[in-house]
């Protein structure tokens, strides 16, 4: 078992990926900078000085209060309070991993349906093909943005206050992930049509395999390159789009607030002094999506087989 | 192609030209409000938004003066017959939207139609009749001796008694009132008020237009056409009003405040509110607040002092009771009682120690920073290990919740409307009794009686001290058994450009006067 590991190791330190990696500062240095931010929203329960969720904890006098450094600040609020007077740091490590989790759930699940449905329409084709691909059509003529909007109202409507609060985590990665499937399904039909024509599909047709086992065991890892490429930029899209949910008031509830309904609570004040409340986990925000996005740029040349085995 | 485009300019000439026609009244005002009426049907609420859109649409028999006098409107001169009776006469020559003319039966209609207006009849109940002598004057009476005859006046609005009759093309009465439904009244106005509404779209756009007709030639207003846009966001309303995308504003969150001071394009005007902000504890709901230690636990866990400070940024009196200093009812002695440590053992008296769950209900566009406070609220029960399930909503949704009272505690905001603390208790206090309309909102469910009675007493008492007295025992009471929570008065503000004259116009009732505004 160790060796076996090892040798996985090996094979990996030989690889391109990692020689690429190693020599692609802007690579590293996000991916660091992800490594930490990820790190600390998972562990915030042990990072974080308070627990935002729980309001028995929160003075309404400590309502905004300056980050440390203004005049008026406290030194238990590192990066001041918010309207509420809930400690922003907490808040901002707890929302980060909220709005991780919906990124990473959301990506999962459209790489789920996208994934099957891809394989489905390139490699049986026909009919198959037709159908599935008109319906990924019909709804990414439907701008996301818009069909998270009436799915979420719906939901929230139906469900009561309370309810959608409990919930609107898991919601809001059914929403996002149902609402972008295509992106992912599409590429996974573009390399399936070129892989299906190759001598080892008909090899292992000859061979008698059944279909299913051809698709998945055969033509799937080979089209993993590209379904990593996109799979990494849609993490950081599928952030924004909760970030963006949660502004209009339709994603994440104020009492266990992400990034998004942060940013909306301090939108009131931005203007009138207590610029921290936006701002702060504003920037979080934006670096977090641009970390995830310079990655998946250097995954997308290191990945493309045009520009190094060429 | 050519025709086309001749017709096309022609059209446009045409259409811009009947513009140019009116001398006197020009003006085009844009206004922001935090929400638009929900309804048209004046009778329909009671409530601040729809006493608004009274003042514009509709011209009540005699209304306030900032100093809190009266001012003779479509009621020209009135005098005592006897201490029961009031003689009015009608001024004269005033023509309603639909060029009617106002008579004494189009005040009788009215009348009739408020009696039986669920929200409204509460206020009319000291009256008994009304009795017309002849087509411009007529008779309100009293069954007791009442004093705030002319307060109540104030909300009398003659509506066009012919245009309301009849049935529509579905075979719907005309007056009927449906509260949140389609009735016609609901969609379609006729009054003798200043302004017109020529368009409608419910939470987007309303505009009026300038009665040509308008009995009130001495008014100085000169604003043709008024656009009102809801925007529900504070910092976006003032925005607007700061970027020239609108003339005037209200409500001013009070964050912005100081914001607006030092815009030199801009003025605000501010006055100390009398409207009390309030949260009832349903106890048909919920049993834990049938028990008065479980209610008074609540308003001990209450920080009224850090919400008028921090939420409100100061911009509000924190309060222990219902009326405000100045009102007959109001009771120096009481003061807020925020203790933690006091609640937390009233909670383990009354056995709740580990507390309960409750949902609570807010509006988020009514009053300043509604939902915030609300919020605020719930973070603070939960040290009684009260847990909290909040909901906000806009006002349109809000009222049809709150009537139904779904909520096991709701936020209402109440500024009485006589300017007499029995009012508060009328609407916010007395037991339910759906034919009388007394309790209409009273959303816990409270019931005592003997407070009732005493209210009842009060008001029929000429001598000022008694009455005084009474009503101070009665605030009393409410606060030993903790029958709400009260909040705080809210201040009122508003901003406007600097050429638009708001502040002659403006009063504390938050009833903007924009028929006699003057755009510069």
């Amino acid at each position: 078992m160790t060796t076996a590991t090892l040798s996985r190791w090996n094979r990996f330190r030989e690889s391109f990926l990692w020689y690429s990696f190693k020599r692609d500062k802007v690579a590293i240095a996000s991916f660091i900078v992800l490594l930490l931010m990820v790190f600390a929203a998972v562990f915030a329960p042990l990072f974080a000085p308070t627990n935002p969720y729980d309001l028995a904890q929160i003075d309404i006098m400590n309502s905004e209060l300056p980050p440390v450094g203004m005049p008026g600040a406290d030194a238990a609020f590192p990066l001041g309070t918010d309207a509420q007077g809930r400690d922003m740091l907490s808040t901002i490590l707890y929302g980060t991993r909220v709005s991780l989790l919906i990124g990473f759930g959301a990506v999962v699940l459209q790489a789920a349906l996208g994934i099957l449905f891809g394989l489905l329409a390139g490699y049986l084709g026909g009919r198959v093909d037709s159908i599935l691909m008109r319906i990924a059509d019909v709804q990414l003529s439907f701008s996301t943005l818009m069909v998270a909007i009436i799915v979420g109202a719906v939901f929230k409507a139906s469900f009561g206050n309370l309810m959608f609060g409990e919930i609107a985590i898991y919601m809001l990665i059914f929403i996002i992930g149902v609402a972008e499937w295509p992106q992912i399904a599409r590429t996974v039909r573009a390399s399936v049509l070129a892989e299906k024509k190759k001598e080892y599909v008909d090899a292992a047709k000859v061979m008698g395999y059944r279909t299913n086992r051809i698709m998945f065991r055969h033509i799937l890892p080979n089209t993993l390159s590209p379904i990593f490429v996109i799979a990494t930029v849609q993490i950081a899209n599928a952030i924004i789009s909760e970030a963006a949910l949660s502004f209009l008031g339709l994603g994440m509830p104020e009492t266990q607030p992400s990034l998004g309904s942060l940013i909306k609570s301090g939108f009131d004040y931005i203007q009138s002094g207590s610029w921290w409340i936006t701002l702060i986990p504003g920037l979080v925000l934006v670096v977090l999506v641009l970390v995830i996005n310079l990655l998946g740029d250097w995954l997308r040349d290191v990945m493309n087989p045009r520009l190094y085995k060429g | 192609m050519k025709k086309l485009l001749a017709a096309f300019i022609g059209t446009m000439a045409l259409a811009t030209a009947p513009v140019a026609l009116s001398a006197e009244a020009t003006k085009e005002l844009k206004m922001a409000y935090d929400a638009d009426p929900v309804t048209l049907d004046i009778h329909e609420q009671l409530s601040g938004g729809i006493l608004q859109l009274s003042h514009m649409s509709f011209d009540p028999l005699v209304r306030w003066t900032q100093e809190l006098d009266f001012e003779p409107r479509l009621a020209e001169s009135w005098t005592r017959v006897d201490d029961k009776t009031m003689r009015f006469k009608l001024r004269e020559g005033v023509k309603f939207h639909s060029g009617n003319e106002l008579t004494a039966k189009d005040v009788k209609f009215t009348y009739d139609r408020l009696k039986e207006s669920q929200d409204f009849k509460a206020i009319f109940k000291p009256f008994s009749g009304i009795n017309i002598i002849d087509d411009y004057t007529f008779e309100l009476v009293t069954s007791e001796p009442f004093p705030l005859l002319l307060n109540t006046a104030t909300y009398i609005f003659p509506l066009d008694s012919e245009f309301y009759s009849g049935e529509t093309e579905d075979g719907k009465m005309k007056g009927a009132i449906l509260k949140h439904g389609n009735s016609f009244a609901s969609d379609n106005l006729s009054g003798t008020g200043p302004y017109r509404v020529t368009s409608r779209q419910q939470g987007v756009r309303m505009e009026f237009e300038r009665f040509a007709n308008y009995w009130d030639e001495e008014s100085p207003g000169n604003v043709k056409k008024i656009v009102l846009t809801p925007i529900k966001e504070n910092n976006t309303r003032v925005s607007a009003l700061l970027s020239g995308g609108v003339d005037f504003i209200a409500p001013v969150p009070p964050t912005d405040l100081d914001r607006i001071k030092r815009d030199k394009n801009s003025d605000l005007v501010t006055m100390s509110g009398t409207r009390i902000i309030m949260f009832h504890m349903n106890q048909d709901r919920v049993e834990a607040f049938k028990n008065p230690k479980v209610r008074q636990a609540v308003a001990y866990a209450i920080n009224q002092e850090g919400i008028a400070a921090k939420i409100m940024k100061g911009f509000a009196t924190p309060a222990a009771q219902l009326s405000p200093a100045g009102y007959q009812g109001y009771n120096e002695s009481l003061k807020p009682r925020y203790d933690v440590k006091k609640a937390q053992e009233l909670m383990k008296e009354a056995g709740y120690e580990d507390g309960f769950t409750i949902t609570m209900m807010a509006p988020n566009n009514r009053y300043v920073n509604d939902d915030k406070i609300a919020q605020a609220a719930a973070a603070m029960l939960a040290r009684i290990n009260i847990k909290v399930d909040l909901k906000t909503l806009p006002k349109a949704q809000y009222w049809p919740e709150f009537d139904n009272r779904s909520g096991d505690m709701m936020l209402i905001g109440w500024h009485a409307d006589t300017e007499d603390s029995a009012n508060f208790y009328e609407f916010l206090t007395f037991c339910t009794e759906a034919g009388s309309g007394a309790g209409q909102y009273n959303a816990g469910n409270y019931c005592n009686p003997e407070i009732d009675a005493l209210v009842a007493k009060a008001n029929v008492e000429t001598d000022i001290e008694k009455r005084t007295a009474m009503l101070q025992e009665v605030e009393q009471r409410l606060y030993d058994d903790a029958a709400f929570v009260p909040l705080h008065w809210q201040d009122l503000a508003w901003a406007s450009k600097k050429n638009v004259k708001i502040e002659p116009i403006l009063n504390v009732m938050n009833f903007p006067y924009l028929g006699d505004l003057i755009v510069e």
